[in-house]
């Protein structure tokens, strides 16, 4: 349970460090955040509600992700390499699913794949830094239950 | 998590009766503190990372207006005569770079260089350097840019201080790839020149 518990946490404060970065953005503060729900064909009339239903959008799909990660590691004490590759994973499935594919098919684009050079390098980085982040804040958690047990 | 940090191991403080009474004590970060000063590198490196896409490559368009603004109101005397005379010679606009084949070599290792660092403090990966190449750049744009009309001196001036900052401290060794990569270059320090160099980087 630990793992799962852990990964679930990890997940949460990586997507709620994703989530900041909208907070900084062009334009207005959280301009990106319904595109979580774009992903999804949701569209909600209301911007301000639309903003913050993207962003728990944003922390719940961050958690199923640290859960996928604690259900990976299967009640062992992993190292930080192992934390941080398998995070790195799951942050380019993270794109994959969501920036590449699932963005396509809702904007009825050619192919589910197709994809600019802006467009990768806007969302490709931010998502394999959730990745990294999900395995760092991960192995710290594990390093701190250690401790505290010890 | 120490302060000190690199390889070339701190020499010891205090070790006499008389250096007790005059060393500093030593300073250790918490835990709480080191994780903000991640989050911090984190939210510096995303400020470079915006700044990529105003001057996206083939054209790098966005950046010539400020090259040329650098080339009229740098602070070092000469250096807007070098810019004219190197990069923007024979540019027969000031507005766009059509037709300006030396902006392009400048403007690719500018955009790179500014990559490099995106990469570095996002990811904690050889967080110095990429805080070391932060201060290079920001200082070329406090020389060129700062005084120009409509800047704020400080724009420049704190983003010089931020990364420096980021120089001074491991902001990469939490929520970052040098926290795996730290201990390895430590360890191998001892065997290996490139890797004692490599750590000072981390």
């Amino acid at each position: 349970m630990q793992p799962l518990r852990r990964g679930l946490l990890a997940g949460i404060l990586a997507s709620l460090v994703l989530a900041m970065f909208d907070f900084v953005t062009v334009g207005a503060p959280g301009n990106g955040l319904p595109a979580a729900l774009h992903w999804f064909g949701i569209a909600l009339a209301d911007p301000t509600l639309s903003r913050w239903v993207g962003f728990f959008l944003l922390i719940v799909l961050g958690g199923v992700f640290g859960l996928i990660f604690g259900a990976l590691q299967r009640d062992k004490l992993i190292t930080a390499g192992h934390a941080l590759l398998t995070g790195l994973a799951l942050g380019v499935l993270w794109w994959l699913i969501f920036e590449l594919v699932l963005t396509n098919i809702m904007n009825h684009a050619s192919s589910p794949f197709s994809l600019s050079f802006g467009r990768f390098l806007s969302s490709f980085p931010l998502d394999v830094l959730f990745g990294v982040l999900l395995g760092a804040i991960y192995v710290q958690l594990q390093g701190r239950q250690a401790a505290e047990a010890s | 998590m120490s302060i000190s940090s690199s390889a070339r191991k701190t020499k010891q403080v205090g070790t006499t009766a008389a250096g007790e009474r005059t060393a500093a004590a030593p300073i250790t970060l918490s835990e709480r503190s080191s994780n903000g000063l991640a989050l911090l590198r984190i939210l510096v490196g995303y400020l470079w990372f915006q700044q990529l896409f105003w001057k996206l490559p083939p054209t790098f368009a966005g950046l010539y207006g400020y090259v040329v603004r650098e080339s009229q109101h740098a602070i070092i005397p000469g250096y807007g005569t070098l810019l004219q005379h190197t990069f923007l010679a024979g540019c027969p606009s000031l507005s766009t770079p059509t037709d300006c084949t030396a902006f392009v070599p400048l403007a690719a290792c500018v955009w790179t260089a500014e990559l490099v660092v995106t990469i570095s403090l996002l990811f904690g990966l050889f967080t110095r350097f990429g805080a070391i190449l932060a201060t290079i750049l920001a200082l070329q744009l406090y020389i060129g840019l700062a005084y120009s009309p409509g800047e704020w001196i400080w724009t420049y001036g704190m983003l010089v201080l931020l990364a420096l900052f980021l120089v001074a401290v491991p902001a990469g060794r939490r929520l970052g790839v040098d926290y795996w990569l730290a201990p390895r270059l430590q360890s191998a320090a001892q065997r290996h020149r490139w890797a004692r160099i490599a750590s000072w980087f981390v």
